[in-house]
């Protein structure tokens, strides 16, 4: 399994949902405190090294970075200077990036597409808002101005076009439609900063969050005052959780303890992997759409890893 | 609400998720919140009072209302109230505005002191609340600056008062006694002479001068090590102003000597990205220019002379050294000047040249998705390398562990949940096209069930094991059963129950293995569910 060493400090990893060989890699410098970022897009060889086949630079450290799920060559990337960028792999490097929307305040610090609609993003911010875009527009379509601080996370449900979720440092996680003015739903999910949300794929009403409180809650929106899980055994915070596309009820999430932990919330004994291949704060993760059982993740030490799930990452 | 404005193209690939569309609700085959059914992302609990009766009193003390309204909702929100029951507490709650709180806050201080004797009941918003804390701590500083002052006149004074008897009473007492010990030591020389006999006025006279004397050469001492006091301070300043200026001169040059060894460092970093491919980067590397950001005041300018770069590049700093960094408010040396804006902001984007896979969780058909399957192989082709490299063997990242298939099968059997792969890794391609488990079986009615056994008597034999070996058969057979019961096949089931002849047999197997069920049918299919 080969490994990919990048010149800055890892921040998300997520796979193509067209390309299975395929991964974009978002990094900045000085663990993204103040420097320049870079978005990678590598692609992997049946037999053989990691190959980068575009790197984009910009002037503040990137985030996060999500694919079009319209356009197989299009990316949207969160950039710390708040603005969130539209890069496109077809176009010569020069070209690129292909829009610049800069509306938020503060750092963006995620973004999602829409796998329903395919159409229209959202981007999350340090200022406290979620906005919405649409590809073809250079202005957002919504914001949702209600967290009380800043929102690490907002994540698209993946079977209701209009539905998502998202995860605050003021503690609570809330659950938007766009068709409604306001949040539909609050979650005070934990009692600390929740760092990160995502929907089941198979159950549409269950969301896992993460928090600073090393736990991952899962939780049904049905019956919202008590969680359906709480999933211990992170060191430290964790830092972002991802429902498998393959497997109901597996939970794939990474945290600053440097390891990887793969857990299955219906079961007594949750925990069914861990990887700590990391050397520094495991700070993203992914699963394939595409390919089932296929990891990856990137941190801090400067590598993204992309492993099956049951094999050591860090082997040859 | 905030109505978005209309799209001036009538893109069709963008469908606008404006409020009013119903178009797009009907594209949505999965949805289950249409306008018509309730969305069950939405709160269906009724408003608790008590949670009510708690917000209120939390509103209602006075700390509470000098804080923004944010930080008060965001904190009943975070108590697990809903929006209904927080909007709610805010509407009982008497409305007060800003500007009519602050003439209010003396009445309200002394009404406060009371209030907080009667709040100590209370639930545990107000308990656990910070501002009731601050209020008491804020009426005790305003004593305590009080008693300060006190303390200080007090304090003044006594010291005046001490510094005036010192001057009345001590210090005669201290000449009376330098006097007493001149006079002791006079009155031994007297001693040796037996025959002078001073009188006490010479005697007096004598000590006084000899008490003057005294004064004066302290009085001298004292002036001389003032000055070389200040002699000393003089040369102490001079010494540190020189400290300082080689001290600045040092920053400088490791300023200039970081740099140059950054961009060494820089230049090492490309050489190591480039790989098979050369990387597209976009915009120029400018290597001397410096970054736009005015975080942090510019770094001071190189001085004049340049030492040659160092052969090894500079390692990363840790995270903690960069935090120390940004707190001192220098800049870390590597970042460098890059113009990240589009080159063209109108740019339009490329056509896809992929249509979107379905995704593993979406209830398609198998058509469809073998389709796709089909498709994206031939464009794999075009885009990796020849086909016969996928059919013959699959890339490292599909070949799953043996160990792993192995462990699933255990898990399966120890959860039975959510995982359709209880026969192993033969079955990922029909998984692949997310096999949904079929309906409940109905009841059939008894002349049915006899009239189909006969026909079928052999396979009443067979055993659990060979049951689960035949799963296989089974789940095709289930997938073509499922389909046809999803598009309306109910009807047809039903009426092979009434009539005997008129279902499929396919149907008539359903209702036939359900009759063999005794457990080992159910027992596969709840592995499979």
């Amino acid at each position: 399994m080969p490994a990919f060493k990048t010149p800055f400090n890892g921040y998300a990893v997520k796979f193509s949902p067209f390309y299975e060989q395929r991964l974009a890699v978002a990094t900045a410098q000085n663990f993204g405190i103040l420097g320049n970022g870079r978005i990678h897009v590598i692609d992997l060889s049946p037999a053989g090294p990691i190959a980068e086949i575009a790197a984009y630079d910009t002037a503040d450290g990137v985030y996060d970075v999500s694919w079009s799920e319209s356009h197989d060559s299009l990316l949207v990337a969160a950039v710390a200077d708040g603005s969130v960028k539209l890069y496109d792999l077809s176009l010569p490097p020069t070209s690129n990036p292909v829009r610049s929307l800069s509306e938020h305040t503060r750092e963006t610090h995620s973004v999602d597409y829409n796998a329903v609609r395919r159409d229209s993003f959202l981007s999350s911010s340090w200022d406290d808002t979620i906005k919405l875009w649409t590809i073809d527009r250079p202005t957002s379509v919504r914001t949702f101005k209600e967290h009380a601080y800043c929102v690490y996370s907002a994540a698209w449900n993946p079977r209701h076009a209009d539905v998502f979720a998202s995860a605050s440092g003021d503690c609570t996680a809330r659950i938007w439609d766009v068709r409604e003015p306001g949040s539909t739903m609050i979650l005070p999910a934990h009692e600390f900063e929740i760092l990160s949300c995502d929907w089941s794929k198979y159950d549409d009403a269950v969301i896992a969050t993460s928090s600073v409180d090393k736990s991952i809650k899962v939780w049904d929106v049905r019956n919202y005052r008590v969680p359906v899980a709480v999933l211990n055994g992170h060191g430290y915070a964790v830092r972002k959780v991802k429902f498998s596309p393959h497997r109901a009820s597996v939970i794939a999430s990474c945290s600053y303890d440097m390891t990887v932990c793969l857990w299955d919330y219906m079961v007594e004994d949750s925990l069914i992997g861990r990887y700590d291949h990391h050397t520094e704060f495991a700070v993203g993760v992914d699963m394939s759409v595409l390919v089932e059982g296929l990891l990856a993740s990137t941190g801090w030490d400067e590598f993204a890893y992309v492993w099956q799930h049951g094999t050591d990452p860090k082997a040859p | 609400m905030a109505t978005p404005p209309n799209p001036t193209d009538g893109n069709p690939q963008n469908p606008v998720p404006d409020a009013v569309n119903p178009t797009t609700n009907a594209q949505q085959e999965a949805d289950k919140g249409a306008t018509k059914e309730p969305s069950i992302f939405v709160n269906t609990e009724p408003i608790r009072e008590d949670q009510v009766q708690n917000a209120i009193k939390f509103l209602s003390h006075p700390k509470v209302k000098g804080s923004p309204v944010m930080y008060r909702r965001s904190f009943l929100e975070r108590k697990g109230l809903t929006k209904e029951e927080i909007d709610e507490a805010f509407r009982r709650v008497p409305d007060e505005s800003p500007s009519v709180a602050t003439t209010q806050p003396a009445v309200v201080n002394q009404g406060g002191q009371s209030q907080t004797a009667s709040n100590i009941q209370p639930q545990a918003p107000i308990q656990s609340l910070q501002p009731v804390t601050a209020p008491t701590s804020k009426l005790g500083t305003k004593f305590h600056w009080s008693h300060a002052l006190l303390a200080v006149g007090v304090l003044a004074i006594s010291g005046a008062g001490t510094a005036v008897v010192f001057k009345n009473a001590v210090v005669p007492r201290l000449k009376s006694w330098i006097k007493k010990v001149v006079h002791e030591d006079e009155k031994e020389d007297v001693g040796n002479e037996t025959d002078r006999k001073p009188t006490p006025a010479e005697e007096a006279a004598a000590s006084a001068k000899a008490a003057a004397a005294a004064a004066a050469d302290v009085a001298r001492a004292s002036q001389d090590m003032l000055a070389s006091k200040t002699e000393e301070k003089k040369y102490f300043g001079e010494l540190l102003s020189l400290l300082d200026v080689q001290v600045q001169e040092m920053k400088s040059m490791s300023n200039s000597i970081r740099k140059l060894e950054g961009q060494s460092y820089i230049a090492g970093r490309e050489v190591q990205v480039t790989n098979s491919r050369p990387p597209y980067t976009n915009g120029r590397g400018d290597y001397d220019a410096r970054s736009a950001r005015s975080l942090s005041p510019p770094p001071p300018p190189p001085p004049a002379f340049v030492e040659p770069p160092s052969a090894t590049p500079s390692h990363p700093k840790s995270y903690m050294e960069i935090m120390s960094m940004i707190q001192r408010g220098e800049r870390p040396p590597n970042i460098r000047d890059i113009n990240d804006l589009p080159p063209n902001p109108d740019q339009p984007v490329s056509n896809p040249r992929l249509a979107p896979k379905p995704k593993p969780w979406e209830s398609t058909q198998s058509q469809g998705s073998s389709i796709y399957e089909n498709n994206s192989n031939g464009l794999l082709d075009n885009t990796v390398g020849p086909a016969s490299m996928y059919e013959n063997s699959a890339p490292w990242w599909q070949q799953k562990n043996v160990r792993i298939s192995e462990v699933e099968g255990q898990e399966n059997n120890k959860t039975g949940g959510g995982y359709n792969g209880g026969t192993g890794v033969s079955e990922r391609p029909v998984q692949r096209s997310s096999w949904v488990p079929p309906q409940p079986p109905p009841v059939a009615m008894a002349e049915a069930a006899a009239a189909i056994r006969q026909p079928k008597k052999s396979q009443q034999q067979l055993t659990d094991e060979q049951f689960l070996a035949r799963s296989s058969e089974v789940t095709d057979e289930l997938q073509r059963i499922t389909k046809i019961s999803e598009s309306g096949g109910n009807a047809a089931v039903v009426d092979g129950g009434d009539g005997g002849g008129g279902g499929s047999s396919v149907v008539m197997n359903a209702s036939e293995i359900q009759r063999e069920e005794e457990g080992s049918y159910y027992e596969a299919s709840s592995v499979e569910t």
